[in-house]
């Protein structure tokens, strides 16, 4: 009798075995499957044998012809909207979602121009799902549109810093030249603080550096995230006040204090003087490729934070200890933030994309969202560069100092840019990822607890989803508002601190005829 | 074309339309010649028109053009509730009245000066230098600008080198904006506007110049008094084609040489469009408002200049 049972469960054993084996094995007929979304690489062919060996191995695993399309960070939202009312989107695409476009993608899924998911998709991607979850706004958008149109992509998923999420942004600035100077090199700096150093690098040039200097170097953009909003949470949007009033945050006294900073470090010839002529990444480069800037105000997540300091030293032919990254505090010594919230972009797929390759996306997906796939999105080919250890964690298999993930010519697999299916992004996995010196993880680490340490619910705010979620008319025309465009014309045009005053005044009502309806709207 | 005879007038329609078809069969060649332009203005100047229903309607990309619901005229009140719209039609006037005063004579003096020029190789090869940056893209001419102009460019260092001048941000001064855009407008454009006009000159009976000489004129008086009266009609023609743009011209170029600082002085009507359309929001019915205001002005412009050119005995464009 034991034999019997013994052979009966043997062959249920293979049985099994060969049933796994067969899902594992799960044959493919390949289909080409179009993709928007600005991490494409422009110009890279994805395909075999064009590829690299990452994008190689895990397009033939699912027998994916892979064609990206990048659109450029500028104009990122801007061109998919075109193409999604034009009826003309990629099967796949990544749409901005912040709370700046969360009404335009209202608009569209209201005119059915993105394919709903099936109701049943969290029963057959579960890793997707799960993922998905932790995103916070996903589930929000269930709520608010009656079923799944975006899947958010999560930064953080085993490794959440905190709740509201911290923005990675951060100080550049170059320690060497701090401490020229003589001052305190930190890891928290006010605006003032800033400023004062600026001043002293214009003074004393400790770099030697001549007219090309710029003691503070950000694009318009990053001027105004820098300026503003480390003393105004809401510089750009609206918020409810202490008595539940939905209040215009450009018109508080915050905002126009960040401002007279701006004008002051423009005016005194602190900040690049043609800031409004600098594209996408023109600050980084002055500062991590010329070495002519002293302060900028850029990217700081783990997963760079190495590969920044690398590309510095190789280019600058500087150390890397020479780099300082930095949190940027208010003037009440608080962090000033909106919550991030856990996602960055959210995948969609064109209305009437074909069933076997929206399936196929979702199977690719919830292989990168799975346990065994998603350390490969950041650490290339697993039994190549990395394999999990007797005890489960993730071992490197690459020489220290591989650059894995970077520009084509430079990193083995150009590839490795969250573009191939992944929905757990770049700060998660490296926060544990043995290639990244454990120096600047643990640095990264500590970048974020500062925020936490030196902030209140009050400046460190968490979601309002009531805005968010609000798709009014009249709150997508006041969102069109370009606000760093209207400040950086004010700091740039103005005569004097008093003249950028009037300036600002004229400039909050003029602008009432679109914002007082908007907050009629949000306060009816 | 072959020119009716008196005798065979036609009375009735059809006897009109068959006559018609046989005048375009006995002139097959000129139409077929004319077709392609045809085609063209159809499909980009004609079939767009349809387009500008969607000022009157809450575009639904789902139920497409004509399918979308009227609204009335909804997005005209929201079009006249915004302060950025008027600003950037007073910029726009701004701007496109500087260029009819300072560009638009530019080319005319450019065709009179090199129509006085003797030596013949000279002559094309000046015109070959003028004519070529009209080929390039309002892309490159700002880049190029930016080398020019820029804080380190190559003025700001001569200015530097040779007097020690502090530089100055040519690009970013709202003071410096529209001589930058004449001044480069001149720069592509002058020298290929200027073939019209010698396209022209080149008609003028020579035996009106020889006769001249004889009279004992001047260079300046043959130009003054033959030349000038001569090419009139076309000059009148390309001013009043420039006043019908003068709500609409120069988008590529406002958009490459502006920015952030200068904005305030250079979103034009077709600015403000771009901005509404693809920055921000997107709101094609909006913006589809604002296009139709514009060309309702561009073409009262138009009609008016032709009215005005034909009272003051010029020649005229519209019947």
């Amino acid at each position: 009798m034991k034999r019997i049972v013994s052979l009966i469960l043997a062959a249920l054993l293979v049985l099994t075995v060969f049933c796994g084996a067969l899902a594992e094995e799960k044959e493919y007929d390949r289909v080409t499957i179009t993709y928007t979304c600005p991490q494409v690489v422009a110009g890279y062919d994805y395909n075999a044998p064009n590829g690299d060996g990452y994008s190689n191995w895990i397009l033939d695993k699912f027998n994916i012809d892979f064609q990206g399309t990048n659109v450029s960070w500028n104009d990122w939202n801007s061109q998919l909207i075109t193409w999604i009312y034009a009826q003309d989107m990629t099967d796949v695409a990544i749409y901005n979602y912040t709370d700046g476009t969360a009404t335009e993608a209202t608009n569209i899924v209201n005119q059915g121009l993105l394919y709903r998911l099936p109701d049943d998709w969290k029963e057959r991607w579960p890793n997707v799902a799960k993922v998905y979850d932790v995103t916070s706004l996903g589930p929000m958008l269930d709520d608010l549109y009656g079923g799944t149109y975006f899947i958010p992509r999560a930064r953080f998923f085993y490794n959440l810093p905190g709740d509201p999420l911290a923005n990675h942004w951060c100080l550049w600035m170059r320690s060497d030249w701090i401490e020229a100077v003589g001052k305190e090199v930190k890891n928290i700096y006010t605006i003032p603080e800033v400023l004062e150093i600026a001043k002293l690098i214009k003074e004393q040039d400790p770099g030697e550096i001549g007219a090309a200097l710029a003691p503070i170097s950000m694009t318009k953009d990053n001027s105004a995230s820098f300026f503003l909003r480390a003393n105004s949470t809401y510089w750009d949007s609206f918020y409810k006040d202490a008595d539940g009033v939905y209040q215009w945050g450009a018109a508080s006294p915050e905002t126009l204090q960040g401002l007279k900073y701006w004008y002051q470090a423009y005016s005194e010839g602190l900040l690049d003087q043609e800031f409004y002529l600098l594209d996408y990444e023109k600050d980084m480069e002055k500062f991590q490729t010329l070495g002519t800037a002293g302060i900028s105000y850029l990217g700081g997540q783990t997963a760079d934070s190495e590969n920044y300091r690398i590309l510095f030293e190789q280019r600058t032919g500087l150390p890397q200890s020479d780099f300082l990254m930095a949190t940027l505090l208010g003037d009440d010594g608080n962090y000033h933030q909106r919550d991030l919230i856990n996602f960055w972009g959210a995948v969609c797929f064109k209305p009437d994309i074909e069933p076997e390759v929206f399936e196929r996306w979702m199977d690719l997906m919830e292989f990168t969202a799975s346990e065994e796939g998603y350390p490969g999105t950041q650490m290339g080919v697993k039994g190549v560069d990395w394999d999990f250890g007797e005890d489960g964690k993730i071992v490197s298999l690459v020489e220290p100092g591989t650059l894995l993930a970077g520009a084509v010519g430079e990193a083995k697999y150009p590839s490795l840019g969250h573009v191939l299916g992944s929905v757990i992004l770049w700060d998660d996995l490296a926060m544990d990822n043995p290639n990244i010196a454990e120096n600047y993880r643990e640095e990264s680490k500590a970048l974020y607890q500062t925020r936490y340490d030196n902030s209140t619910p009050e400046t460190f705010v968490k979601v309002d989803w009531n805005l968010w979620m609000n798709d009014s008319e009249e709150l997508l025309r006041a969102n069109g508002i370009d606000y760093p465009t209207e400040f950086a014309n004010m700091v740039t045009t103005a005569t004097s601190e008093e003249d950028l005053e009037n300036i600002y005044n004229e400039w909050l009502e003029s602008q009432m005829s679109i914002v007082q309806p908007a907050l009629d709207v949000l306060n009816g | 074309m072959t020119p009716m005879p008196a005798d065979t007038k036609p009375r009735t329609l059809s006897q009109r339309l068959s006559n018609t078809w046989k005048r375009a069969v006995a002139n097959k060649e000129k139409y077929v010649l004319i077709l392609p332009g045809i085609v063209w203005y159809a499909i980009f100047a004609y079939i767009p028109i349809f387009g500008l229903s969607l000022a009157f309607k809450k575009y639904v990309a789902k139920l497409g053009l004509f399918g979308s619901p009227w609204i009335g005229l909804y997005n005209f009140n929201n079009v006249f509730a915004d302060p950025a719209f008027f600003a950037s039609i007073l910029t726009t006037i701004k701007i496109n009245v500087g260029r009819l005063l300072f560009v638009f004579p530019i080319p005319i003096l450019f065709a009179l000066m090199i129509n006085e020029l003797r030596l013949g190789r000279f002559k094309k090869i000046l015109q070959s230098i003028y004519t070529f940056p009209n080929f390039l893209s309002w892309v490159i001419v700002a880049s190029i600008m930016i080398s020019i102009l820029g804080q380190r460019g190559l003025v700001n260092s001569l200015r530097g080198e040779l007097f020690g001048a502090e530089p100055v941000a040519f690009l970013g001064k709202p003071n410096y904006f529209l001589p930058v855009v004449y001044l480069t407008d001149i720069w592509k454009t002058a020298g290929w506007s200027a073939i019209i006009y010698m396209a022209s000159i080149s008609g003028i009976d020579v035996e009106q110049y020889e006769a001249a000489e004889i009279d004992g004129s001047t260079r300046l008086q043959r130009i003054w008094y033959i030349t000038l009266p001569s090419i009139k009609s076309t000059i009148m023609v390309m001013f009043i084609l420039a006043v019908g743009r003068l709500m609409s011209d120069g988008f590529d170029q406002i958009f490459n040489l502006s920015n952030s600082a200068t904005i305030k002085v250079a979103e034009t009507l077709d600015m403000y469009i771009y901005r509404i359309t693809f920055k921000g929001r997107v709101d094609f019915a909006f913006s589809s408002a604002v296009a139709l205001f514009r060309s309702t002005i561009n073409m009262l412009l138009l009609v008016v200049a032709d009215r005005v050119s034909k009272a003051v005995g010029g020649s005229g464009l519209l019947g």
